[in-house]
């Protein structure tokens, strides 16, 4: 049962502040079809994942990021 | 909580895309248009950043490309609802959006700072681990496999000579 990598969070383990404006580290966060993925899925802490949507929906609003892919 | 106590003054961020029939210099004035309806809201501006041309992930009002700029500014909550109301009726900026941003206290930035030194440090560690790591694989694998088939093949040849002589010997019996 323990062959999977415990996960840890990406903005925990950086110290990193989750960034509208870093479309690059939101595309870690996003699937192919532009949906965000789950925290379990990524690793990222639920106090970080609740800032990650936030913050992936200011990017869309801002056309910095798609909302549905082509 | 007496609402007196609270601050009037709020931090806010603003980025904002103008349409692509502007040329280059024309968005620069329209920058400062929009500068200058903070300012005549008793607005500061703290930092401006430029971003430039870019293209849109959709297209906004049939744009595809469009100018992006970033603000911050000092102002009064009760003067951001008419700067926003103003922004959103001028047909020279496509889209914008405000965002209350904290600015950090210098205690959290000391924090910060403790952080980050611990995370260097361990990130040093574990380098130096994996090198340490490294360097026993690298000794212990190729001792082995060179020692190993060569004893094998020594085994083999023995073997051989042996099972020859023996057939040799048989065959020289009948």
């Amino acid at each position: 049962m323990n062959n999977k990598k415990t996960k840890e969070c990406y903005f925990c383990v950086n110290n990193l502040e989750v960034d509208y404006k870093d479309t690059r580290t939101l595309k870690r966060f996003i699937n192919f079809y532009m949906k965000i993925l789950p925290g379990k899925r990524t690793g990222v802490c639920a106090w970080h994942q609740r800032k990650l949507a936030t913050a992936i929906k200011r990017s869309r609003v801002m056309a910095l990021l798609s909302a549905t892919h082509k | 909580m007496s609402k007196t106590k609270k601050s009037t003054i709020g931090h806010y961020e603003m980025l904002f895309i103008m349409p692509n029939k502007f040329t280059e210099d024309e968005a620069k004035t329209v920058i400062e248009k929009v500068e200058k309806t903070i300012a005549d809201g008793s607005g500061q501006i703290t930092s401006r950043e430029y971003w430039g041309k870019k293209k849109l992930a959709y297209e906004i009002k049939h744009n595809s490309y469009g100018y992006y700029s970033l603000c911050e500014f000092d102002l009064e909550k009760n003067a951001l609802a008419a700067i926003d109301q103003s922004l959103r009726l001028s047909t020279d900026v496509l889209r914008h959006q405000i965002i209350i941003k904290k600015s950090k206290t210098e205690e959290e930035l000391a924090h910060d700072k403790k952080i980050n030194e611990k995370i260097v440090a361990k990130k040093a560690e574990e380098e130096k681990e994996a090198k340490l790591k490294e360097k026993k694989q690298a000794d212990t694998p190729e001792a082995t496999p060179k020692a190993a088939p060569k004893k094998e093949k020594r085994t083999d040849m023995k073997d051989l000579d042996e099972k020859l002589e023996g057939i040799l010997s048989a065959k020289d019996l009948i």
